[in-house]
Parts: C-alpha cells; structure tokens; sequence
C-alpha cells in the first residue's frame, strides 16, 4: 500500500498548507499572540495598579494613580488599534499570499465553495491558535511581572481575558474574510494574476532615481510597483511608532517628572528631628508611598514629642543649619465646605461641593520658613496670616470629586473650603506629595495650633548649609539636641525618599515594557512584510543571481526596501508621538538632557533593532541556491 | 586523457542527483563532455533527459554532486558563491526559456545591469546597450518594460543582456521553445551572428534550423550522453 495520499480531505488540506509554509505560518501566529499578550498584560498589569479605580488604601497618590492610569489607558488604547491593524495586516498577507493557490485549485475546477472552505479553515486555525496563546503568555507575563513587582501573585480578572480572546478572533476572522471573499469572486485568471495577488500596478510610469545606482533603482521601483502593501506596511509602522514615542518619550518624561514631584517636597540635604515615635510615625507616613502600610493609632497631640521652643532657637543659631522648618503633624477629620458659582451663560447660581468628610493628616507648616517645594495645582499657602489650605491630591481626589449620581454634579476643591475643628480654611492649591500617600493638608502652623491647641511643633526639618562634611553636621546637631532634649532624635529622611523614588523608577520601568512588546511586535510585522516582498521578488532575485549578481546584492535591495518603509514610518509617527506626549498626556513636564538622550537612544534602538530584524528574509533567500529560489 | 586546458568546457565523470527524501533522483549520469573554444553545440534530447541541468552546471549556476567541471579555464566544482557570481558575469551569457527580465527595469536597463555589476563606465554601457538593442532590432523599445513586449521581444532583450559583457560562452536554454516563427527566426539570426564571430555557443534545442548551425550535436537520455556526432 502507498505511503502517501492523493486526497485533499476538508482538514488535511489547510494544516499542510500551513506546515509546509512553516515561517508564513510562525510569524502570523507569533504577530497575533504578541499583540493579544500584550494587550492583556496591559490590562491585567492596569488592573493590579488599581489604575483607574483609585485606591485609598493603595501605595502612591491618586493623583499620581491618574497620570499612569492615563498613561496607560491611552497605551492601552493605541495597542488596540495597533492590535487590530496588526491583525488586519497579518491576514490579509496571509490571504494575500494564497490568492494564487486560490486561483490554481479553482482553475483546476475545484468548487468554489470547498477552496473557500480550506481557507476559512487555515483562517481559524491560525487565528484560534494566536489568540489561545497570546492569552495564555498574556497570563505568563501577568504572573512573571505580579511576582516581581507585588512580590505574590493573586489570580487576575479573568473577564478582561475573554474580553480580548473575543474581540481579537472577531476582528481577525473580519479582516482576514475580506480578502478571502474579494478572491472568492474572481476568475481563477484574474487570482493567478500578479496584479491582483500582489496589489500590483501594471508598470512604474514614475521614472524617478533613473540616474541613481541600480541596487537603489530595483529596490525603490519594487516598493512603488506593490502600492497597496507598502502603503499598508508603512501605516502599520507609522501607528507602531506613534505608540512607541508615546510610550518612551512618555514614559520617561513622566518618570522624571513625577520624580522630581516626590523629590522636591524633601529634597536636598534635608534631615528631620522628632522624639523617637514620631520619627518612627513620620518614616511609616512617608513609605506609605512605596509600601502599603497601617499608620495606626498614634496620639499626634502627645506632649511627651512637642518640641520645646529651645530646640528650635538653638538650631536657628547653629551655623551649619540654612532652614528651619517647624512642623505639627496631626491627624484630623476634614469637612469639605460647598461654596457656590455661577454659570457664565445662564448667570444661575451652581453649588459646588457637597458636605463629605474625611481623615487626612494635616500639617502646620511656617510657609516663610519650607525646607522643600510641591508640584502644585493653585498656589501654597501665602504666609500673609490668612486661613488657607493646600490639599494632597489624594485628598482632593477622595473627598472633593463629582459624583452627579449622589447630586454632587460640581466639585473644585479650589473655590471650595476645609473645616479643621472649628476653623476653616480656603483651598488655594493642590499639592503632589507622598506623605500618607497624598491623604494630606498643609495650614499655616499658628491657624492649626489654634485649632487644634496643641501649642508646640513635633516635628522640625532643617536644611544644612553646603559644605564638605555633612556627616560632621549631623553629628553636631546631634550634640546640640540632645543636650537640649535627650528624648529627641536626629534622623535623615533620604532613606525614604530614595525608596519612595526607586518605587516610582520601578513602577514606571515595569510600565516601560509595554513599548519592549510593542517594539517585538512591530519588528515581527516588519519581517512578515520583508517575506511577502522577498517572496513578490524571488524571482527577479533569482534572475540577478543568475547573471552574476552576488548574494549582498540581493541583501542591499531588501536592505534599501527595509530601510525606506522603516524611515518612512518613523518620520511620521516620531513626530505625531512626541506632539501626543506633550500636549495631551503631561502638563508641565520636566525635560532634561538626559532624558533626550534616554528617549533617542531607546527610539535608535528600536530602529536600528527593527531593520537588523527585517533583513533575515533576504540573508535566507540570499544563502539558498539560484535553482532553489526560481523554482 | 584529454587535457582539460585547452577547452571551453570540460567535465570529467559529472555526476548531478537531488535528494528527494529517502531516496535520490540521479539527472545526470557520468558526463564527459569536451567542447573546443568556438564551437557550436546543440544539446538534444527528450524532456527530462537532463540537459536544462546540464546547462546549469556548465553556467555555474547549479553545482555537481560529484565528478569534475571546468569553463573556461575555471574549475567550478568546489567554488563558493561568490566566484561564481563573478564567473556567470565575466565568462557567461545564459538565456533561459523563460525569458527571465527583471520586471522593474526597462528594457535598456536589463541589459545594462550585468555591465554595472562589473562597473564599466556610464559612456561605454550606453554604447554597447544602443550597439546590442539594434542587433536585435528593439532600439526603438529601450525605454519600454519587460510587461510592454510581446514573449519574441522579451527574448531577444534576454539574448541582448546575455552578450551584454561579450562573454566567451554564450548558453540558451530552448530559446525558440515559446516563441512563433517569425520571433524564432529572428533569434536564429543572433545565433548565425554569434557562431560567425566565433564564440562558443551551447544551445539546447529541438529546433531544426538551429541544430543545422551545430558543429556538434550532443544527445542526453536519462542522464547520460548518448550520442556524440562531431
């Protein structure tokens, strides 16, 4: 009995297509799981940031939650549309190149509806294969990335995996039927056609480069003659490399910004003093930022940590102190008072705000005397003796938002008031701070000492002059303190800074693999699109082969080719990415030197990266036999 | 022992198979083939006989399973790609069945490239296209491509880029085989010129008129020569 089989049976058919055109079959799957994965990292990644949800109990601030919530819900949006031009690309290169198979089973007087069928059925399997294993890394990835960063993982929301397993296979089956129904009511003469397989004008009547080298010539022409794919391909790129720029320049601008936003409120060479548990309390309110922690009950209104005026008289006339910044710490229940304004067109007057409460630390702080600075929406506190206040974005986030289904239909902390006890307070700003997680409010001391009466600070950070010895600094205020207070403790806050920067650096380099993703799927898009124009071009190669061409040659031509779509796409899309990062994702962002150098050098990368990756097709064809490629 | 230096071509016990999974399709058997400069050949013999591949490897464009090959004072059996590469543009012209332009190109420009390949300069290059181009009457057509020309036309541009580096040896694959009467002729013609200016030529045929040009008939038959007439 004979080995082999003649018949062509419904499934037998579509799987040995696709073995046999094994890297046609790898890269369409491989395009179609890493978008999937991608796409479902990001949301599983999002979801566990509780970005968007804004959590209280969470690590940051709200107000930082919201930048990276935007950040990614507009990554996560362009990934989609990335995803579904992917897709739409992928299979229809993958139809495109059996539109000539189409036509020779049809001229072989297949019907039309069975070669229909095996190629829905190629279809579905390459795209149920794609969308099962980008789900499946998608979890791997969610699993790898949750252990690292949440040190545990918890099962993600499994409704965001059906979400994209749906909605991927339904727009990959849609894009991949166009061309398969496109070929379906041709002649098989016109699907054996070039022209139509390949999307080809009949000649190029654009002469141009004619006095340039060949190499260059034959590379350009061939790209002008397969419009429809070049133009495909450079759309695809283009929207690739908006993402790209979005989410480096992106990435790394916020990252600085937001850096210097948690930075600056302690910044510099700043050290505090405190009696031994309310330092303790004071370095639990400030790694709240970076760890998830219960601050407990502590009696901030203790006399055993007030501070003696002494202290501080003795520190204002030490000469290595620059700053000194008495603070009281406590922590109180926040009023929220609605104020009214009225509405420009019909002039009717609009409540603002309502009458919600909650707990906040709140510190009296000398606004002529700050060791530090905030990233502030409004102003800080005037020092003119007025009542006024500056929020935590979280505060403002948690307390003063709109909720038109409670009849809170306006809320702007910033024409609304804070009661504290009996005293009121004006909001005049919105401040980015990590001290409780940005559960926070800043009053002038006197007002909050009134208040609360409580009459001495319990917590002072001083700012040291410059100087070369610093560690002889600390150690003479040390001496000076605690000769005046044995009780109080001399400690440095850049521990907890630092760790509450690293935090954030992690966080968003964690976020900055969504553009390493993006990048693997854009360079397996682009070698797909190498193949099809390998394969467009074969037999030209052959033929240049064959009459003395050396197989660099063949290299340089899809270098050229490689090259004028990946310069293409990168003039337009690092452009609209960059205009994208600035206007619409940061507000006053923080541009340094090295953060161009950072975004070039990643964007160079890629580039370089991509087109090293696009010549694999043509140093395959390059290595085979002349035989082997006419054939 | 024949000398081989002498020769245009020489092989020696050429052997050509493919292997086609567990087993191996043998196409060309123990070839001995001595063929004087300036001579004209015509390859016979039923399809499948072998004689596209042995053009093949006489061309360097396919390599030999065993045995030994020299062209024109070169051995070819162990060379790597890129001698080749410049043995098919220095010492070879090859026209196949299949016309085989680069559709991209005009006609002048197919026939230019293999002499940029071998970087002749720009005033020499459109001499000898305008000087080939009229030799096979499409001059008129220079700035046409391979998509404008009728299969005749098309294979008189091959023929024209094949002598384009007036090579030593000059190889045609069935170059009548789809061609009508009167484009055959015409191509028959470019042959009478070559064989009177006295390059050596292998053309394998079944064309009549063309075997009338021959100095030697060569017939291959399952792979081996069969019949050698000088």
């Amino acid at each position: 009995m004979a080995n082999w089989s003649i018949t062509m049976s419904n499934a037998g058919f579509p799987i040995n297509d696709l073995l046999r055109r094994k890297l046609q079959t790898t890269l369409t799957v491989a395009t179609l799981t890493l978008s999937i994965a991608s796409t479902l990292f990001l949301l599983f990644f999002s979801n566990r940031l509780e970005l968007g949800i804004a959590s209280s109990k969470g690590t940051l601030t709200l107000g930082l939650n919201g930048i990276f919530s935007q950040f990614i819900v507009f990554i996560g949006a362009l990934i989609f549309i990335v995803g579904a031009v992917l897709t739409s690309f992928i299979v229809f290169f993958m139809m495109a190149q059996r539109t000539r198979d189409f036509g020779l089973i049809k001229a072989a007087g297949c019907p039309n509806s069975l070669v229909a069928g095996y190629f829905m059925t190629e279809l579905l399997i390459v795209t149920f294969a794609g969308c099962v294993l980008g789900v499946v890394f998608g979890f791997l990835m969610d699993f790898a990335v949750s252990n690292v960063v949440f040190s545990g993982y918890q099962l993600p929301n499994f409704w965001f995996a059906l979400l994209v397993f749906v909605a991927f296979f339904v727009l990959a089956i849609f894009f991949g039927l166009q061309p398969l129904l496109k070929t379906s009511r041709m002649s098989p003469m016109q699907a054996l056609s070039p022209i139509n397989y390949y999307g080809l004008t009949i000649g190029p009547k654009l002469k141009l480069l004619s006095r340039s080298g060949l190499i260059w010539r034959i590379a350009s022409r061939s790209l002008l003659r397969r419009q429809s794919a070049s133009l495909r391909i450079i759309i695809l790129l283009s929207i690739v490399f908006i993402l790209l720029t979005v989410s480096v320049t992106g990435g790394i601008i916020a990252k600085d910004t937001t850096t210097s936003w948690i930075q600056t409120p302690l910044d510099g060479n700043i050290i505090a003093i405190a009696h031994t548990n309310m330092e303790n309390q004071y370095n639990l309110l400030l790694s709240k930022f970076s760890e998830a922690k219960e601050t407990g009950d502590f009696n901030y209104s203790d006399p055993k940590i007030a501070i003696p005026e002494a202290v501080i008289q003795v520190l204002t006339s030490s000469p290595s102190v620059s700053v000194v910044d008495s603070r009281l710490v406590v922590l109180e229940r926040l009023h929220e008072i609605s104020n009214f304004t009225i509405d420009p067109d019909t002039s009717a007057t609009l409540p603002v705000g309502d009458s919600r409460e909650g707990d906040a630390i709140v510190v009296g702080v000398n606004p002529q005397k700050l060791v530090g600075e905030w990233s502030i929406k409004g102003r800080f506190l005037s020092g003119n003796g007025d009542l006024e206040a500056v929020i935590g974005d979280s505060v403002s986030q948690s307390i003063f938002y709109s909720h038109p289904s409670q009849f809170v239909v306006l809320s702007d902390p910033l024409v609304e008031g804070i009661r504290i006890q009996n005293t009121t307070f004006n909001i005049v700003g919105i401040c980015v701070d990590p001290l409780n997680s940005g559960q926070v409010g800043y009053v002038p001391i006197d007002k909050l000492e009134n208040a609360t009466g409580i009459t001495n600070p319990n917590l002072i950070l001083i700012k040291l002059n410059d100087s070369t010895d610093r560690a002889a600094d600390i150690s003479q205020i040390k001496s000076i303190v605690q000769a005046a207070d044995p009780d109080l403790q001399v400690f440095d806050l850049s521990g907890v800074v630092d760790h509450n920067v690293s935090f954030l650096s992690f966080t968003w380099q964690t976020i900055m693999l969504l553009p390493l993703f993006t990048l693997a799927s854009a360079a397996m898009c682009l070698v797909g699109y190498m193949v099809l124009s390998v394969d467009e071009q074969h037999q030209e190669f052959a033929i240049l082969r064959a009459v003395g061409a050396k197989p660099q040659i063949i290299i340089a031509i899809s270098a050229i080719q490689g090259a004028i779509v990946l310069i293409s796409s990168f003039a337009i899309g690092i452009p609209l990415g960059i205009i994208i990062t600035l206007l619409i994702l940061m507000t006053n962002p923080l541009i340094t030197v090295f953060s161009v150098i950072d975004i070039a050098a990643w964007l160079s990368v890629a580039l370089i990266g991509m087109f090293i990756f696009s010549l694999y097709p043509a140093f395959r064809l390059a290595k085979a036999s002349i035989l082997k490629i006419m054939t | 022992m024949i000398e081989c230096n002498d020769l245009m071509v020489c092989t020696q016990a050429l052997e050509k198979g493919y292997d086609m999974g567990n087993s191996k399709l043998e196409v060309l058997k123990d070839i001995n083939l001595h063929i004087s400069k300036g001579k004209f050949i015509v390859l016979c013999g039923p399809s499948g006989s072998g004689k596209t591949t042995l053009l093949n490897l006489i061309g360097g464009i396919d390599r030999p399973s065993k045995g030994k090959i020299l062209v024109a004072g070169q051995d070819l059996t162990m060379q790597n790609e890129d001698f080749l590469s410049d043995f098919r543009c220095n010492h070879v012209g090859f026209v196949f069945q299949a016309y085989n332009l680069v559709s991209t190109l005009t006609v002048a420009e197919n026939v230019a490239f293999p002499m940029e390949w071998t970087r002749k300069p720009e005033s020499e290059i459109g001499q000898r296209v305008t000087e080939l181009l009229k030799t096979v009457g499409l001059d008129s057509r220079a700035n046409h491509f391979p998509s404008q020309l009728s299969g005749g036309e098309q294979q008189r541009v091959a023929f024209a880029r094949a002598l384009s580096n007036d090579p030593e040896l000059f190889l045609a694959d069935e170059p009548t085989g789809n061609l009508d009467v009167k484009n055959a002729q015409k191509i028959i013609q470019v042959l009478q010129l070559l064989k009177s200016e006295g390059k050596t030529v292998i053309v394998s045929t079944h064309d009549l008129e063309i075997k009338q040009l021959a100095d030697q008939v060569l017939c291959l038959e399952d792979g081996k020569l069969v019949d050698n007439n000088e």
